[in-house]
């Protein structure tokens, strides 16, 4: 799951990305509106975390723009303004959710987690397909009541593959999802973690689409 | 009587006037009834000399025995009292009734004691005043063209006469009923003149201390408009700064909340990193948020003490001294981007100042350029002498500041939208405060080569003992 993180603050930025990438999203953080909006251009983000207050571009100018070019990825706001007002102008410019700072990163993670559910239809964190429990919070998975340990990365291109049922996702899109733009691709990588995924959860979880990509069947 | 009230005053004012000028009319009126008074004797001198030089010696001859009342009035209307002119104490007339030879035909008993005596020789005109025995008389000589008897007439003149006494009573007596009457009626008066300011203190006292919207009395005499002028402009300018405290409040909570929030995820992270590399990062920027939240409260408490109206006495000081301090003070960080900060040219200029408000100036000033600047950047500061002004400069060659912005630099907690630095967005707020403190203008310019920014600070005045130290020495 790909994160773009608009935080002008060093502090504040740096300390989201960190608490985002331990819960196993990948972040790309950018400190102003201008660069945010090319991010957005380029890149398909399953969530966009965005403060009011930026340089260059403000966040409420840079919502207009997301959702007057159609757009409809989630967006949490974050800002030290917490009026009413301030909130009632943040949801009614297109955010999904609004959190005032100083916000607890526990609840940060959990309302975009949150908000990835309901832009993927699911109401609970915790799916099954087939003969697998799986609990997308917790980060676990089960196979007859049997934990099957995975790695951050494996559980990654999981998570994508599991909430795209169905449609197949290139190897570059799940790439995507894995590393953010900081962070270095390893080549072959996806093709590891499919075969470990494989050797771990069964043969014929996922599906080689040849010349595409890979895809979980819808359950 | 309150003294220091306007209705007390006024109204002792207003009758201490009219008393005077009452007193001024009874004095006037007193002494025009004592010349009338007097006038009236004269007139009743005269007749009786007339009456006398037509009496026989027989009748003069009792006459002289008999004592002649000069009270008496004759031909007055009959029923009055008494005969006479309403003086208490006796006046008697005399009298010396002499022939064509100068020979004494008769002469008052009376008249005898006080001795001889020559009446003045006008007085056959009117009524004149000698002296005889040490009293003052009246006199009158008459002469007769047809018998050829002269008629000397005296008649002692009063002290004091009843009937002026009397008629001065008359005038004294309803202007003393009518003064306190006239007091209550101006004590009345006034107190009803001044309602309009009992109406306004009574306005002012009941006012909610927070109800800052002007002053309605109704209408207002003229006197009183300027009053109620004046403390609504007040109230106006109070209602504007305490506006401007609250957004100020506001702000400052605003901008103190990003330090926290920066501290609380940092912690956070820190709490649930599992490396021990991550962890230390993410306590070391607690750390700097700490610092950053430190510095952002000293800033404000340093603007708040500066806001207190005391007044710091100016004293000469010099700046090239204070420049090279604060370019050490902050030589470490621009270290650490690889810049230079120096002071270009030697020239030592003393200005009216104060040399700790200078010194926070000085460094605000430094710390920004070095703050805003990129790697390796270069920060000059110069002190020049203008033609009224000594003008100290703070350049630099950073990414400079966009013209609509420039306005909005000194405004509180306003930052340079795009930069990455930590600022408290108070350092010019503060120097631009410190300026105003002594007389300083503060200008915004291009910095070195075309680029950056620059901050003049224009001292005013003659250049205090101007000290040139710079290397013109050498010559």
């Amino acid at each position: 799951m790909r994160i773009l993180l608009v935080e002008d603050d060093d502090l504040i930025g740096s300390g989201v990305e960190a608490g985002l990438r331990h819960a196993s999203f990948a972040v790309d953080w950018t400190q102003d509106g201008r660069n945010a909006k090319l991010a957005l251009e380029t890149t398909d983000y399953a969530l966009v975390v965005l403060d009011l207050g930026l340089p260059r571009m403000s966040g409420l100018e840079l919502l207009g723009w997301l959702r007057g070019c159609g757009k409809n990825v989630p967006v949490l706001v974050l800002t030290a303004k917490g009026t009413v007002a301030d909130k009632v102008g943040g949801l009614d410019a297109g955010a999904d959710d609004y959190l005032g700072k100083p916000f607890d990163l526990t609840e940060l993670i959990a309302r975009c987690r949150a908000l990835l559910r309901r832009s993927q239809g699911r109401s609970v964190e915790a799916l099954r397909y087939r003969a697998l429990a799986v609990d997308l919070a917790a980060k676990t998975i089960l196979r007859d009541d049997v934990r099957i340990p995975l790695t951050a990365r494996e559980w990654a291109v999981l998570y994508q593959l599991l909430t795209h049922q169905g449609v197949p996702q290139s190897k570059s899109r799940l790439e995507e999802s894995l590393y953010g733009w900081h962070e270095e691709v390893e080549s072959n990588t996806i093709e590891v973690h499919i075969s470990n995924l494989r050797k771990k959860l069964g043969a014929d979880l996922i599906k080689t689409v040849r010349g595409i990509g890979y895809v979980m069947e819808r359950a | 009587m309150m003294p220091g009230s306007i209705r007390g005053r006024l109204a002792l004012l207003v009758l201490a006037s009219i008393t005077l000028v009452w007193a001024i009319a009874l004095g006037w009126s007193y002494r025009e009834a004592t010349r009338e008074v007097g006038e009236w004797d004269d007139a009743r001198l005269v007749q009786l000399a007339q009456f006398i030089v037509l009496l026989d010696q027989n009748d003069l001859s009792v006459l002289s025995r008999t004592r002649l009342d000069a009270r008496t009035e004759y031909g007055r209307r009959p029923g009055h009292a008494n005969g006479n002119d309403g003086d208490k104490s006796p006046r008697e007339a005399l009298f010396q009734v002499r022939d064509a030879q100068g020979r004494v035909l008769a002469s008052s008993a009376q008249l005898e004691p006080l001795g001889a005596f020559e009446a003045p020789a006008d007085a056959t005109t009117s009524a004149r005043t000698v002296i005889l025995g040490g009293k003052p008389w009246h006199t009158y000589v008459l002469h007769d063209g047809v018998s050829g008897r002269t008629v000397r007439m005296l008649e002692s003149t009063n002290q004091r006469s009843d009937l002026t006494t009397g008629v001065a009573r008359r005038i004294a007596k309803p202007i003393a009923l009518a003064l306190p009457v006239l007091a209550l009626l101006v004590w009345i008066s006034i107190g009803h003149s001044l309602a309009p300011l009992e109406a306004l203190s009574k306005a002012i006292r009941t006012r909610d201390a927070s109800k800052l919207e002007p002053i309605k009395i109704g209408p207002t005499p003229v006197e009183v408009r300027p009053l109620v002028d004046a403390i609504n402009q007040l109230l106006s300018r109070l209602e504007l700064s305490i506006n401007r405290e609250r957004a100020f409040t506001a702000d400052a909570a605003h901008e103190l909340k990003t330090p926290l929030a920066a501290i609380k995820v940092q912690a956070q992270v820190a709490l649930v990193a599992k490396d021990v590399a991550q962890q230390q990062l993410a306590m070391q920027r607690v750390v700097q948020g700490v610092d950053r939240s430190a510095h952002l409260a000293e800033q404000l408490l340093l603007l708040a003490r500066l806001d207190e109206h005391h007044k710091v006495p100016a004293q000469p000081v010099a700046l090239a001294a204070l420049v090279k301090d604060a370019i050490a003070t902050n030589e470490p960080d621009a270290r650490r981007k690889g810049m230079t900060v120096a002071l270009v040219g030697e020239a030592n200029y003393k200005v009216m100042a104060e040399p700790v408000l200078m010194d926070i100036m000085l460094d605000n000033l430094i710390d920004n350029a070095i703050k805003y600047c990129d790697e390796g950047g270069r920060v000059e500061v110069s002190i020049r002498r203008d033609a009224d002004a000594v003008v100290l400069t703070v350049g630099d060659n950073g990414p400079g500041v966009d013209a609509e912005d420039i306005t909005r630099l000194t405004d509180r907690f306003f930052r340079v939208t795009g930069n990455r630095a930590n600022g408290s967005g108070l350092g010019l707020s503060i120097v631009a405060r410190i300026a105003e403190y002594f007389g300083a203008r503060l200008d915004f310019d291009t910095g070195i080569g075309g680029r950056g920014l620059a901050v003049h600070v224009s001292f005013p005045g003659p250049a205090v003992a101007a000290v040139q130290i710079a290397s013109t020495a050498v010559l």
